[in-house]
């Protein structure tokens, strides 16, 4: 029975080749965006999870605003190194605690021997019990003795592979230098590690050991700020921990209060409220400290995709069910020849099963051609055969094949064994036609999504175009920013501003792609307002092209500029009041002059909103040591100029080759993320759309084809036709219609919800409303016409002869 | 083989009851060829459907076999049409996506004939009704006496005690539907086999040997058929 029904299937598939290639190459395509979605979700998921023993890691975070981006305080992974300390000796769970410096980004000069100097990323500086924590498994030397010492160095398998070409470097040393001109410091190598093919949130090309973070600063009010991991013994209760952690803190606290002599009423207000709690090092990759974690990032891909998937399913049921009355008779036939009921439905889910199973097959290829793209779009290192992960995934495919075929093939594979076979066998096919209603449902949802994923198109591009064109405020071409720390006056600025084509050299705290914010409280009028404060030098504003809305920026004309003046942005004059030009404010004990007020400019993306900024030059409101040296160009060519001040770097600093990048880079990378995962959102829907629409091509021709006799009779007796595509018509125009009436709410609020993410935003336009229902419409009727006008120009005799 | 007692059958609408068959009692033994006969719509198929357990009559009982099947549940049904009743129609219906030789084997797949089998009961049918070379042609490539003889080795390959044929000749002309008559006079006379048939043809209903004459679905008449007729051979 079983080869005999899959004989049947295959003629089947065969008579009605079209729509059998509709099905399956729809369904596979569904199922490749779902199966790279699967992928991603897999790789996303698999942090950590590189040994069983990182299970008992766990990841301390303290509640703060020290350097947020947005100044408001989150549970971030940066915590006042005395935390370690005090977690140790409190919770005795813990049987080891490391503390590891931040990841800073730029990476070390590495100068082996004879070698160039080459910038190597991603050491980070630990005390001495990282490897107490971190179970990494040690190709050479010991895991528990290796960074015992200070100035030891445990590099990474791949990296000593780079650097060295073997990994037996036991004892070697390297030069490590930490910024321009850092003389440097002897490493020893200690060990090597084996790497990790699974990701890691603790990242690093090598563990280095300084000493420099083995000791909390002496003086209370100074802070050093570094991660803090904690490893236990075995298995704990974290909401008793963080109980107990928040407990310690706030004594903790009102105990440094007193000494500091603040009270903690006065530290803790406008939202801030202390905290320290433990997470799990395995959640640690998907709760990031502010930024949006993937998951979100990836919600509304996981609904296109899942959308992706329904509409090919959609498309599956409908053309099956419409196929149905093709088959009613082999199903009368059947039942009188006495097969039961459960036997029809098995085989026409066998039919469904081969069909998905062969979508499956295209789908695997397709996600084979398809991967290395997506990998390097989303920068990730996506596998599929080689996979850590394959017994997962073949699961996980086997799971999708069953659901699919379930869920394709279900619905019809029940309706079609109900058909009675008194009714059948008397040609009465109409009346033993089920369904009619629950397709016209399908119908309609598939629009929906169709009409709501082209109305989100439409709105996502408008806005994309307004960010794309709104001025960010300042200029931001011809602008290069050097990796290093700056204060006016040094050699390697003063040799630079020689240099034929440099316009300005500068540093400031807050610059696209590096932006160091520090929050304030200013006092004004008796009035205190918080503030974000950035320091720079007399330069950067003029090098950074800001427009000035009243009085002036800062300039070397004015001695008092280094001392007490300050510059505002628009948000935080209008914060203040007006006429401020020439007003007095207080910082703590210190007074300022405003000067200016410049043009709000946007260091973030657009999504986040210009903070209410001060600018000053003055060493009261902080250094201008972040890692940013501005130089300004004269002209668009101004990559020999570059050339000329990257030979002056190497003059000076030999060892410690100059990273840089330009702004404008900078600004692309800001903008990137939102970019990418717009053009995979705009790539689904258009996928979508396109399914939806094969799916009513196909089904329309099913439905004229079914109705050939009635449109003969019909002819016969008179109707032209024009009347006759208008009656095929009429029916799905009426689904289509319906399907744009629901769609509309659902789109507004999915895309109101959608541009509330952006600071700067545009109202919610019209337009991509009116075209979507335009263009549904004009297509389904389109596409109904062409199948009915086929239908319609038949020779009557020649139906009624068939049947 | 089958009694039927006081059978009735009708469809109401808007509250009234319109009867198809009303005190149908007969009796049918074993071996007996009997036309079913009567002027269009009066209740002739509603008859064999019931028969064939197609249609449930509104009142009434009927014993298959010795059994109460008025209201059979499903698996029961499906064993006795494995088991002891074929169909033959009058639009044939064949499965369009099979050959002549699948079609006639599917009946032998739901009743799990074994495979060495169920070949020398298909090869033996093919052979009887002289289609050996038409086996793998599907039935859209036949003439309609063709699909029909077909259809009735299809019926015929479980080996049922009854066959239920409604106007297996309708579609035919009378040269073929001769030659079906024929075939069913010998499968009745040399094989014992009990056919039920619906006819609207006095001649083909002297194949059989008993006539049940229905008028607005009442037995109006039951008779022996005239001149028992031997028809040539096959
Ligand atoms: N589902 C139904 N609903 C209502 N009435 C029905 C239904 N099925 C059959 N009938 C009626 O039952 C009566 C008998 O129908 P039946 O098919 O048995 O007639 P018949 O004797 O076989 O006629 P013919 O020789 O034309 O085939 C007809 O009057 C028909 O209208
Ligand atoms: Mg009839």
């Amino acid at each position: 029975m079983f080869k005999l029904n899959l004989k049947i299937a295959w003629r089947n598939l065969f008579k009605n080749k079209v729509y059998a290639a509709i099905n399956i190459g729809g369904l596979a395509i569904g199922l490749t965006a779902f199966v790279l979605l699967i992928l991603f979700v897999n790789h996303e998921t698999s942090y950590d999870k590189w040994s069983p023993d990182l299970k008992n890691i766990y990841q301390l975070r303290e509640y703060h605003d020290y350097s947020t981006p947005d100044n408001q305080p989150h549970w971030m992974q940066v915590n006042d190194s005395r935390m370690a300390a005090l977690v140790r000796d409190k919770i005795p769970q813990f049987k080891y605690v490391t503390r590891i410096d931040q990841d800073w980004g730029d990476g070390f000069s590495v100068k082996l021997a004879n070698a160039d100097p080459a910038i190597v990323d991603h050491f980070r500086d630990t005390d001495s019990l990282f490897f107490k924590v971190f179970p990494y498994q040690f190709l050479q030397g010991d895991r528990f003795t290796a960074i015992n010492k200070p100035n030891t160095i445990v590099l990474k398998q791949s990296l000593a592979v780079k650097l060295f070409g073997t990994v037996k470097v036991l004892n070697k040393t390297i030069k490590l230098l930490m910024w321009r001109d850092d003389p440097g410091t002897l490493m020893t190598i200690t060990g090597v590690v084996a790497d990790v093919n699974m990701p890691e949130s603790v990242k690093f090309n090598a563990i280095i050991h300084t000493g420099n973070i083995d000791k909390d600063p002496e003086q209370i009010n100074n802070f050093r700020h570094c991660e803090i991991y904690a490893s236990a013994s075995g298995k704990i209760d974290i909401t008793q921990v963080n109980r107990t952690l928040h407990k310690i803190y706030v004594d903790y606290k009102k105990a440094s209060f007193v000494k500091r002599k603040i009270t903690y009423a006065d530290y803790y207000k406008n939202g801030k409220k202390p905290g320290l709690k433990i997470i799990p090092l395995q959640k640690v990759y998907a709760t990031p400290s502010f930024d949006v974690s993937w998951v979100d990032r990836i919600k509304p891909i996981v609904a296109i995709s899942i959308f992706l998937l329904l509409v090919s399913v959609i498309n599956f049921v409908n053309l099956a069910t419409a196929q149905s009355v093709q088959r009613a008779k082999e199903v009368g036939v059947k039942k009188v020849l006495g097969a039961y009921k459960k036997q029809l439905v098995t085989q026409f889910l066998l039919e469904s099963a081969l069909q998905t199973l062969a979508a499956l097959f295209i789908c695997i290829i397709l996600v084979e051609v398809l991967l290395p793209v997506f990998s390097n779009h989303f920068d990730v290192k996506l596998s599929f055969w080689r996979s850590e992960q394959l017994l997962n995934i073949s699961f996980q495919l086997l799971g999708l094949f069953v659901l699919i075929t379930f869920m394709a093939g279900f619905y019809p594979a029940w309706i079609l064994s109900k058909y009675n076979p008194v009714k059948v066998l008397k040609g009465n096919y109409e009346s033993g036609f089920k369904g009619i209603a629950m397709r016209n449902g399908l119908v309609v949802l598939q629009f929906i999504i169709a009409v709501t994923l082209i109305i989100g198109i439409g709105v996502m591009y408008q806005q994309t175009n307004f960010v794309a064109n709104k001025d960010l405020g300042f200029n931001r071409d011809k602008l290069v920013n050097i990796s290093t720390y700056y204060r006016d006056g040094d050699l390697i600025g003063e040799r630079i501003k020689k240099i034929t084509g440099v316009k300005y050299v500068a540093t400031t705290t807050q610059l696209m792609g590096n932006t160091f914010n520090v929050p304030s409280e200013i006092t004004y009028n008796n009035q205190e307002h918080s503030v974000n404060t950035v320091t720079v030098t007399m330069d950067a504003l003029p090098a950074l092209g800001v427009q000035v809305l009243s009085g002036r920026i800062f300039s070397l004309e004015y001695k008092k500029d280094t001392v007490n003046t300050a510059v505002l942005n628009e948000t935080a004059a209008k914060l203040l009041g007006k006429n401020l030009v020439g007003k007095q404010f207080k910082e703590g004990e210190n007074s300022f002059q405003i000067v200016g007020v410049i043009k709000d400019y946007n260091n973030e993306g657009f999504d986040k909103a210009v903070l209410p900024t001060v600018y000053r030059v003055t060493h009261l409101g902080g250094m201008a040591s972040t890692n940013n040296l501005l130089v300004r160009f004269d002209s668009d060519n101004y990559k020999p100029a570059l050339m000329a001040v990257e030979a002056e770097w190497k003059k000076i600093y030999p060892d410690f080759p100059m990273i840089y990048t330009s702004v404008e880079d900078a600004f692309q990378k800001s903008m990137e993320a939102t970019h990418k995962q717009m053009q995979i959102i705009v790539l689904f829907s258009v996928i979508s759309v396109v399914l939806s629409l094969l799916g009513l091509f196909a089904l329309s021709t099913f439905m004229a084809k079914r109705r050939t006799k009635e449109i003969a009779i019909r002819k016969i007796l008179g109707a032209s036709n024009l009347e006759i595509i208008n009656m095929l018509n009429r029916s799905f125009l009426i689904l289509v219609i319906l399907a744009n009436l629901i769609s509309w709410p659902i789109a507004f609020i999915i895309t109101k919800k959608w541009l509330g993410g952006f600071a700067y935003r545009i109202d919610m336009p019209f337009w991509p409303f009116a075209i979507a229902t335009i263009t549904s419409v004009i297509i389904a009727v389109f596409t109904v016409s062409l199948q009915a006008r086929k239908a319609a120009v038949n020779n009557p005799v020649d139906a009624l002869k068939y049947e | 083989m089958i009694e039927l007692k006081n059978i009735e059958k009708y469809y109401s609408s808007k509250g009234i009851k319109h009867y198809v068959l009303r005190h149908v009692t007969t009796t049918i033994k074993q071996g007996e060829f009997v036309s079913i006969m009567g002027p269009s719509g009066s209740g002739k198929s509603t008859l064999l459907n019931i028969l064939g357990m197609l249609e449930e009559p509104t009142y009434g009982t009927f014993e298959f076999l010795g059994e109460d099947v008025t209201s059979l549940n499903e698996r029961k049904r499906i064993e006795l049409y494995r088991n002891h009743i074929g169909f033959v129609f009058q639009a044939y219906h064949l499965i369009d996506e099979m050959t002549v030789y699948e079609n006639i084997e599917a009946p032998l797949l739901y009743k799990k004939v074994g495979s060495s089998e169920r070949a020398s009961r298909i090869a033996n049918l093919l052979d009887k009704f002289n289609i050996v070379a038409k086996k793998d042609l599907f039935p859209n490539q036949l003439s309609g006496g063709q699909q029909q003889l077909v259809g009735i080795a299809r019926a015929l390959a479980t080996q049922p005690s009854i066959i239920l044929a409604d106007e297996p000749t309708g579609n035919l002309q009378s040269a073929q539907a001769e030659e079906i008559m024929q075939l069913f006079q010998k499968l009745n006379k040399e094989e014992g086999i009990t056919i039920i048939q619906v006819t609207h043809s006095e001649k083909n209903a002297t194949y059989g040997n008993r006539i049940l004459n229905i008028q607005d679905g009442v037995i109006k008449e039951d008779s022996p058929t005239q001149a028992p007729q031997m028809g040539g051979v096959v």
